[in-house]
């Protein structure tokens, strides 16, 4: 298979898993049935996607190629950022320990709100961003 | 020479440039958009509308009278802050959904039928929004939400709401935590 191809082959694939990604985060926005879904969506997405490109980071650094399905790994933590909302709408209210769901409490009250998420997020995904172009780099010096 | 190429495609620097501005676009926008349709009544600072725990801050405090008696000791109490407009529906649905669980008053901040609850007080000075820390909406005018008191008519939650009614699951989710 020709370098060509499989550049088709992966963007394909990438596509994929975009929308899929896109059915999974709309499908939690929804979830927010007991909740303010336009802040708290937002901010747990913010926190647990830049918690889980801060560890893509590492791992591509230490292992000097991607990591596999990479979107999965922000949407997982969004998951696990969110969890204690979920269970809310299941009837079950908020306790301060749940903040081992990624700071799940606190974070909501760091000054700037979701602006200051959303400017930690960019700046994970830039230092992934980064750390790929080194890998490639990597790779494509002789 | 033989060119093996590389399992995954790595993608250029431009393309890696553009994912990151076309991310940064697309939030910029999608939070500017969210913060943009909230309501008149809903809590100019977010994260304190709707936090979904009890004892937040000062809290627990005493609870002060609204009328003669309520809240009361010995059973939760809700106390629920309204405007005229839509008072009457607010009343009823709040009354038939929550007041198997909890006792209710509602504070107005003018005259309006309240049907479903009997402890009723009008007050348009906001006197009692005042004693009880209810925060002020975007609009600026009385606060439409409401604070839950505990059998030991202690406050242990306040918030604001623009519709209690169509969240009476989430005062009894609360409810269920004192």
């Amino acid at each position: 298979m020709t370098a060509a191809a499989v550049r088709v082959r992966g963007s394909w694939r990438l596509c994929g898993w975009c929308a899929a990604a896109i059915v999974l985060e709309a499908g939690l926005y929804a979830s927010y049935r007991g909740h303010d879904a336009r802040f708290h969506w937002f901010t747990h997405f913010f926190v647990g996607a830049a918690t889980a490109l801060a560890v893509m980071t590492i791992v591509v650094l230490r292992c000097r190629r991607p990591v596999a399905r990479p979107l999965v790994w922000p949407m997982a933590a969004h998951v696990v950022a969110m969890a204690p909302d979920l269970a809310f709408t299941a009837g079950y209210a908020h306790q301060r320990w749940m903040d081992i769901f990624l700071g799940h409490i606190t974070v909501h009250f760091v000054p700037g709100r979701n602006w200051t998420w959303l400017i930690v997020f960019l700046t994970s995904l830039a230092a992934y961003l980064v750390a790929l172009d080194r890998t490639r780099s990597r790779v494509a010096a002789p | 020479m033989i060119v093996r190429p590389a399992r995954t495609a790595l993608p250029t620097r431009r393309a890696l440039v553009a994912v990151w501005v076309a991310a940064a676009a697309a939030f910029v926008v999608l939070v500017s958009v969210a913060q943009r349709l909230e309501g008149p009544l809903d809590d100019p600072d977010q994260a304190e509308q709707r936090v979904g725990f009890v004892d937040e801050g000062p809290l627990p405090r005493p609870a002060p009278m609204v009328t003669d008696g309520m809240p009361a000791g010995g059973r939760p109490t809700v106390v629920l802050f309204l405007r005229p407009a839509g008072a009457a529906a607010q009343c009823r649905d709040v009354s038939r959904r929550v007041s198997p669980t909890a006792a209710l008053v509602v504070v107005l901040a003018g005259p309006a039928s309240c049907v479903g609850i009997p402890a009723v007080l009008v007050d348009p000075e906001r006197r009692t929004a005042v004693a009880y820390g209810m925060r002020s909406p975007a609009d600026g005018g009385p606060p439409v939400g409401y604070a839950v008191v505990d059998a030991e008519t202690r406050i242990r939650y306040r918030t604001l709401d623009p519709d209690p009614a169509a969240h009476s699951r989430e005062i009894t989710t609360i409810l269920g935590a004192l």
